[in-house]
């Protein structure tokens, strides 16, 4: 079983902590202290054993972002003070700083959220909304879609290998698999659509919609942990919010 | 004995059909029987099965003409989600038959059981000792998507049966199963049938219908044209007309009796026919 302190967290946790960051960093408008997340971000990550797939998704997902918002705002930004010229371009002061802001914010955010996702079993989160009151349909449509994703793409290789002894052709240029697209994904949505009837009877067989309280195998566990964090969480923004508009 | 299913003059057609699928359909099952409800593709069994769950008419729209009535109530007078705890429905198509919200076998059958709001330790509890009944427990850490058409029936079956409900009607259980798992969930139903449970069963393995089924119902073009005790049903020669088949030992002691070889009975299980030679052998050499 996990024994990893982090990944045990309950997940409601792990989200307060999340908005804490992304709070934080509207708060305060310097972008040292935006930027400085990231680090703090990437040390939880490798704590939590998922450094390195973590780091990869922040990189592939938010660099080119941030380097085409920072390049906009470097030479588009309103300002006076010029401090280079590129071409027709100027590059502002103004632009620069407002460019490290915008992007140290944006890194903080996303990279925040990437590792609630990253530590976060979607099972587990779900479970706490449900928990919270969110109710059992929500959740099982949430669930479900995430297990009838790969079941869909298993079935969309079967209908291809179908469609191949048909005699449909799938392999080729680009224009042969474009056309190849349609045989396969007509019966795709059809049979997708014609299981959810099923899919009804099923749950319906399984009770379902039963005028009962569900119970659940599947239980949270709150720490003492889970319980000091948030607290701690609260009392720094409001220590943050409080240096930042009263003093 | 009480009739726990009791439907009379009941026809029914689905929303967007011309056709009756079910014509004039009266019967009763006692509490505590099984009943095997035969006849050919087509011929509205599986449109039965919906029926006395409740699928019809609360699921499927359409017309219904009729009384269902299950344990003393209307069916339409029931809600949809109570009738889960009563009646339990295994249907045709194994694939489909999965939540797709849990990630193991285990989980999977435990579901019902959770929908109902059973305390956990007894949800444990029922659920390993379905697991053993349906001789699955090597399979409980598995995901449902990744078994095979077989395992998955079983799967279905477990995840019905461990809701304990008093009537289960089962649709083609057997279809996707070998021989020797066949067997097997033969045994399961007839232990439920044991512990006093009330059993419909659609099925085309006529063998195991004369085995262990009670009675027998004869669909044919959405009619129900035969009913009573499977050996009386079997040895009437009006079941012939309908082309369904019988059980193999009947279908070759029928042959015998055409070629000119008396027997004493009709045999519908194996070990009956060589029963019935020797008592018509012995009658003609005292």
């Amino acid at each position: 079983m996990k024994l990893n302190p982090i990944l045990n967290l309950h997940p409601l946790t792990k989200l307060y902590f999340s908005l804490f960051v992304t709070i934080s960093v509207i708060i305060i408008p310097s972008y040292i202290f935006a930027f400085t997340w990231f680090p703090i971000l990437l040390v939880i990550a490798i704590i939590a054993g998922v450094g390195k797939q973590y780091l990869d998704i922040v990189v592939k997902a938010l660099v080119l972002l941030l380097g085409i918002v920072f390049i906009m705002q470097l030479f588009f930004y309103p300002g006076d003070q010029v401090i280079g010229e590129w071409w027709i371009f100027e590059a502002t002061k103004e632009g620069l700083q407002y460019g490290l802001v915008l992007t140290s914010r944006v890194l903080a955010m996303g990279s925040a959220f990437i590792l609630f996702f990253r530590i976060t079993e979607i099972r587990d989160f779900v479970k706490a909304l449900e928990d919270l009151g969110m109710p059992p349909m929500g959740a099982y449509i949430v669930l479900s879609t995430l297990q009838i994703i790969p079941e869909m793409r298993r079935q969309a290789h079967t209908i291809m290998e179908a469609q191949k002894t048909r005699g449909v052709e799938t392999e080729g240029s680009l224009l042969i698999r474009a056309k190849a697209f349609i045989p396969i994904l007509t019966p795709l949505i059809l049979s997708s659509i014609a299981s959810t009837e099923e899919r009804a009877i099923t749950l319906e067989s399984r009770a379902f919609s039963a005028p009962t309280k569900k119970t659940s195998l599947h239980k949270l566990k709150r720490s003492n942990s889970d319980r000091t964090i948030p607290i701690v969480l609260l009392i720094l923004m409001i220590s943050l919010i409080i240096w930042r508009f009263f003093l | 004995m009480k009739n726990i299913i009791e439907i009379k003059n009941m026809s029914y057609r689905y929303p967007v059909s011309d056709d009756f699928c079910l014509k004039n359909i009266t019967f009763s099952i006692q509490k505590g029987a099984f009943t095997a409800i035969v006849g050919n593709n087509g011929a509205g069994k599986t449109t039965l099965c919906n029926a006395i769950r409740g699928f019809v008419p609360h699921f499927y729209k359409g017309e219904l003409a009729g009384e269902v009535i299950v344990d003393g109530k209307q069916i339409v007078d029931y809600q949809l989600g109570q009738l889960g705890e009563k009646i339990g429905y295994v249907f045709q198509n194994p694939f489909s038959q999965i939540s797709g919200v849990k990630d193991s076998v285990f989980n999977e059958v435990a579901y019902g059981l959770e929908n109902l709001g059973v305390p956990v330790d007894e949800i444990i509890q029922k659920v390993e000792d379905v697991l053993k009944l349906v001789n699955i427990e090597h399979l409980r850490g598995k995901n449902p998507f990744e078994l095979s058409g077989g395992q998955r029936q079983r799967v279905a079956l477990a995840a019905i049966i461990v809701m304990d409900p008093d009537i289960l009607v089962i649709d083609e259980p057997t279809s996707q199963l070998d021989p020797i798992g066949t067997e097997d969930i033969f045994d399961v139903i007839r232990l439920m049938k044991e512990r006093g449970k009330t059993v419909l069963l659609v099925e085309h393995k006529m063998d195991l219908i004369a085995e262990y089924a009670d009675n027998i119902l004869v669909l044919h073009e959405g009619a129900l044209v035969m009913q009573g005790p499977v050996r009386e049903v079997f040895s009437d020669p009006k079941y012939a007309t309908f082309n369904i088949q019988y059980p193999h030992v009947t279908e070759v002691a029928l042959n015998l009796i055409d070629i000119g070889v008396p027997l004493k009975f009709i045999p519908i299980r194996n070990e009956e026919l060589p029963k019935a030679l020797k008592m018509e052998w012995e009658e003609n050499n005292d």
